[in-house]
Parts: C-alpha cells; structure tokens; sequence
C-alpha cells in the first residue's frame, strides 16, 4: 500500500461541516473493522473543544499536532477555503494532504500545491474521492464495501467511474493494494507520474490499473515512466471538443487531449487499452499470465 | 468563460498594455462619432464568441469614407451561423513585426507556462510543428507576483526591450483575473511603438464569481439550467439521453453508447448525494431534449441512495422510456420501486447501454 497505512493518524479539516462528521463516522467505522487508527483528529477554526463521533476538535493544525501523531489529512472545507486549508497542513508538516473539495479556483489550487511542495507535503487532489487500501486505511470518501485486498493498484481522475472498475475487479477475484483518486481538476498534487512512483516502490502492488480520461495528457507522461504492467482506459472518446464534460480538467482543448490520441499514444508505448470498463479484469488478468 | 475581444483588450488595458484605439458599437450609426480618433485605415471586427472569425468573414477592412457601409454589412452577417451584435473599430496598424505571447495553465508542471517567439502572425500550432525551437517557454511559480527579470531576459531575446515590461504585464494579468489562457496573439511592433493587436483571455469557470460576472455566457440555456440545479450537462445530438452520477461514469456510459453503436443526447452528472428531487429534475431535463427517445440512467450508489433516484425517476413521470441500472446503497429498495411501477431495470452499464441502442436503432 501507499500513502499510508493502519497506524496512520488521520486528521480531518471541516470536521464539524455535514459533509465531514458524515464521513468521519464511515472512515472511522472502516479502522475499526481493519484494526486501524483511523481519524484520530478534527479541525474547524472556531469549534476548538467540541467532538465529532467522539473525535476531538481543535481551532488549528498545528494545536491538532501538538496532542496526536498525524500523518495525513482530509479535507471537506469549502471551495474558498480549501487552499488555505492545503497551506496550513503543509505548514504543520503533514505528509499527505487528500483534498476532498470540488470547484477550487485553479490559481488557488497552483499556489497551494507549490506551497506545500516547497514544505515536503504530497496533495492528493484536489476534487478528488481520497485514497484506500483495503484491509489497511481508508482516507476520503470511497465506499469501502466493494474493495477487496490484492496486488493490483488503481489510479483514477475519476469517483464512481473508479468504483466502477474496482467492483468489477473484486467481482473478477482481482485484489487491490491502493485506489487512489487524483482528481478531476487540470490542476492536481499527486499526478499519474507521482502515484506510479509510488506503486513502483511498494511490494504488494505487482501490476496498475490506470483510468484516465479526456484532457491535458499526463496519463500518456506517466504509463512511459515506469515499469509496471500496466492496463489502461480512458474515458470520453465520445467527448465533443471545448466542452467541459463535468470535470473541470476534462476537456479537449486546441485539439489536444482527445481520448483518440491518447489511446493511440499509450498502444505506441505498449499499454493495453481497454475499450470499455467491463473489459478490465481480463486484461488485468492477462498481465499476470503473461499471455 | 471566453471574454470577447473588446473585453481582454479593456482588462491587459487597465494593466498598462498597450492597445490600438478602438470603439465597441451597437449599430453602424455609432460609428461616425469615433472615425476622427480612429484615422484613416480602420479595421471592423465582429464580437462573436467563435474561433476563426477572420477566416469566416469576420474582420473587415475600411477607410473613413468606408467605414459606415462597411460596417451595415458586416452587422447583416452571420459569422459560423451567429448574428453580429457588436463590432470593434479600431484603428489600423502600420506593423513592422509580428509577435506570439501566451500564458497557460501547465498541467504537467502544475504551474504557469509562459509561451513568446518572434515568429509571431502564424498559427501558434504551426510553429510548434514545423520549428520548435523558435518558441521560448518558461515555467513560473505561482507563489510569485512578478516574472523574475532573468526570466523576462530569457523569453524575449532579441525583441525590442520594452517586449519584457509587457510579457510582466500579462503575468500580472494571468495571476489577478484568474485566467486559463492569457494570449496576445500577434503582439506587434509599429513606429508608434508595441501594441497588442488581439488578447485572447479565458477566465476560470470556478472564478467567475470572485471575478464579477453572474452568468456563463459559454454555456447554452438548457446548459444554465442545469447549473442552476447543480448538474454538469453537457449537450449533444443523439436520441439517447443519459443521466450518470460522476464526471467519469457518465462519460464512460455516453463512450459505451458509441461503442455499441448508438448517439447520446447528452452528457448529465447528477453529482454526490442526489436525492430524489434532484433526480426528478434532471430526467425532466433530459426528457425536454426533444430529441430524446429513451432515457439511460446509470447510478453507482455511494452516498447516492437507490431509492431516492428510484422516487426521483417516478416522481418526473415522464413519457419517454427510461432505463435504469442502480447498484450500491439501498439498491433492492430502489429495484423493488421500480419495478412495481413498470420500469427496465438491467443489472450493468453494457446492458442498459445495449437496450438504450437496441430501442433507438
């Protein structure tokens, strides 16, 4: 697994917000299923002293990691505060900041991610479902019921799109190491290059499920830097051009970034593409035969 | 959202770049007042939201005695099928070279990339193919309000110097009006000086409040329709509508109706945590394509509940067929509501997909 695991001591920004205490209780529930430490900490400026599911709340970060150890974060503030939320976990020294919210102006996002790479922190996100590793932790809002443990990790600019194959991966008997969301912004943290990194370190994860989609052409950048077998689909070959297709980072746009190109530059690297999801857990199956 | 070019030409204005003299009008009866501060040779621009308006008749030359007649014509047309509401006079310039200056969002790098050659006046793509090495590119970071003047040094090269304090300028520009696309696209020398003789600025769609605009122009009515209820819809032209909640699943679902050889309507992502009501609304939406004959929805419950999109799809009653695969929370509740009221219900996307093209065929 990546980006964590069972003794990671999780913190929650926007902990008090309907979205926060809601997901609180699920990433809570699935460390005790797993033996985790799950989220150990809540911050909302202004709510200091309160608890969510029994989970203290603090008014900053830095208070949170006076009195817990921390490893990483999720964030369920609102758009116009989520970049400042991103600075100031970078600041306290998180390691891992997943930044759950959606439509954050892209110029807030760029600043926030140089910002927290200057301080040595990895942002997975921003609009993005988290990340989880069966068995291990689970750090965003995936629901957990249908992820089983293996050795296959995922990557995905997408949400349900990604529970989509990862079901069809438990369904086919193919485990998973880490899912990790990316997100759907042009703008992201942890790109196709950094988790495929990642996954290249990390001995439980013998092959990659990599589900892409139109926009921008880091899928392509990331299956050509590393090793692993990799399976790939890319979604929106039905995409028009210059039209958003509800992410804000999918769109074809000058004439680059179509699904058509992108395909055919990952065939030209040797990637197995898949034409639709339901056609995933063969081919997955196929890299580990080697036929 | 595209700004018009009377608009980016106002907004790297205010921000000290210098632009030809110019006069947005209504009618060509606004004219006459600006021909004296417009000189002799002036240039009439179409304001459409389109690309390739020069090509598609869109620009038009003329002198002072001109002028008048040339723009009625020019009000009279339509430029790639739309009316001609507003024209930009300006003021010709007497060009001695040509210049090309962009400043995009990197993905790769997550920063902003600053594009400028001096083979300006052509298409951009062009020089990027056919001499790449023309074009100077620079990486910026953010978190800084200026260009460093090294990397001005290293963008303008041979150009006149006072190409550096303007390239500064639409940085500035970038960063403050939270564009996408900054682009001065030919940026020209001339006796008088340097000019920008176009400005290209996209906006980010997720500033466009902090920015003061109240609607999208970029977007079409049914489009703002559905913004309102929170939906991402994205028009097309098939007979197959398509209701999916996440950007990723519902392309996915509209790429599946292709592969199977059909048309989607459009694209529709309900978003997280639908309720019913919210559901009942986007099939109303969709069902008001008139050319929609059947209804995909495809919903993987998370925080979606199955039931509640069951009471949403019942609730919109409409005529259309509506096909339906739910799967996740409360998926039994929802197929049990469903299917008493008579409703396809399909176990996985290539199935519903299937039917949805087999039905419209």
């Amino acid at each position: 697994m990546i980006y964590g695991d069972k003794k990671t001591g999780i913190l929650v920004q926007g902990a008090t917000g309907k979205q926060g205490e809601f997901h609180i209780g699920l990433m809570n529930n699935y460390a005790r299923e797993v033996g985790g430490r799950g989220v150990v900490a809540g911050v909302t400026p202004g709510k200091g002293g309160q608890q969510v599911h029994g989970v203290p709340v603090y008014n900053t970060v830095k208070e949170a990691m006076c009195d817990h150890d921390i490893g990483s974060s999720v964030i369920f503030v609102p758009a116009g505060a989520a970049s400042d939320a991103i600075m100031e976990e970078a600041n306290a020294g998180i390691e891992t900041i997943v930044c759950i919210t959606e439509h954050i102006p892209v110029h807030d996002t760029m600043k926030a991610i140089a910002y927290a790479t200057m301080q040595g922190s990895s942002v997975i996100g921003p609009n993005c479902p988290g990340l989880l590793s069966p068995g291990e932790v689970k750090m965003g809002i995936m629901p957990s019921g249908l992820f089983s443990r293996g050795n296959v990790g995922v990557i995905s600019r997408s949400g349900t799109l990604t529970y989509e194959v990862v079901d069809e991966l438990t369904r086919a008997g193919i485990g998973q190491s880490t899912v990790v969301g990316i997100g759907g912004d042009p703008v992201i943290g942890q790109t196709f290059v950094d988790v495929l990194k990642e996954f290249e370190n990390d001995p439980q994860t013998k092959a990659v499920v990599l589900i892409g989609e139109v926009g921008g052409n880091l899928e392509e950048e990331g299956a050509k830097c590393t090793d692993l077998p990799i399976v790939a689909y890319i979604a929106g070959i039905s995409a028009p051009p210059d039209k958003r297709m509800g992410h804000a980072g999918a769109i074809v746009e000058g004439g680059e970034g179509d699904a058509r190109s992108k395909i055919a530059r990952l065939k030209k690297n040797g990637v197995p593409v898949a034409s639709r999801p339901s056609e995933i857990p063969d081919m997955v199956r196929k890299l580990f035969c080697g036929c | 959202m595209k700004l018009r070019e009377h608009e980016a030409k106002k907004v790297i204005k205010e921000f000290g770049i210098p632009v030809p003299a110019g006069f947005l009008i209504r009618t060509a009866a606004e004219l006459p007042a600006h021909l004296d501060a417009l000189g002799d040779k002036i240039v009439l621009k179409a304001q459409v939201d389109v690309g390739g308006r020069g090509k598609a008749g869109g620009i038009l030359m003329a002198d002072k005695k001109t002028a008048v007649a040339t723009a009625e014509a020019l009000f009279k047309k339509e430029i790639k099928g739309l009316p001609v509401k507003e024209i930009l006079a300006e003021q010709q310039l007497d060009i001695q070279h040509e210049y090309y200056l962009s400043i995009t969002v990197d993905r790769s790098s997550k920063q902003p990339l600053i594009l400028f050659t001096e083979a300006g006046g052509v298409d951009i793509e062009i020089t990027a193919k056919e001499n790449p090495g023309a074009i100077k590119k620079v990486i910026a970071n953010p978190l800084m309000r200026d260009l460093p003047p090294f990397m001005l040094r290293e963008l303008a090269g041979k150009a006149p110097k006072e190409i550096m304090p303007i390239i500064n300028k639409l940085y500035r520009v970038f960063l403050e009006k939270d564009a996408l696309l900054a682009e001065i696209n030919p940026l020209v020398t001339t006796p008088q000086g340097v000019f920008a003789a176009d400005a290209k600025i996209i906006v980010d769609d997720n500033a466009l409040g902090r920015q003061g605009f109240t609607v999208n122009r970029d977007l079409t009515d049914r489009e703002r329709e559905a913004e309102k209820h929170g939906f991402s819809y994205v028009e097309l032209n098939g007979a197959i509508g398509v209701i999916g909640n996440g950007a990723g699943l519902t392309m996915s679902t509209l790429d599946l109706i292709e592969f199977y050889g059909g048309k989607a309507a459009n694209f529709l992502d309900v978003g997280g945590g639908a309720e019913s009501e919210r559901v009942m609304h986007a099939v109303r939406l969709v069902a008001s394509v008139p050319t929609v004959k059947v209804i995909v929805v495809n919903l993987l419950g998370g925080i979606t509940k199955c039931d509640e999109v069951a009471k949403g799809i019942i609730a919109a009653g409409i005529s259309q067929k509506v096909i339906v695969r739910l799967a996740g929370t409360n998926e039994a509740e929802g197929r049990c509501l469903l299917i008493e009221k008579g409703y396809e219900m399909l176990p996985t996307m290539d199935l519903v997909v299937k039917k949805a093209v087999e039905v419209t065929a």
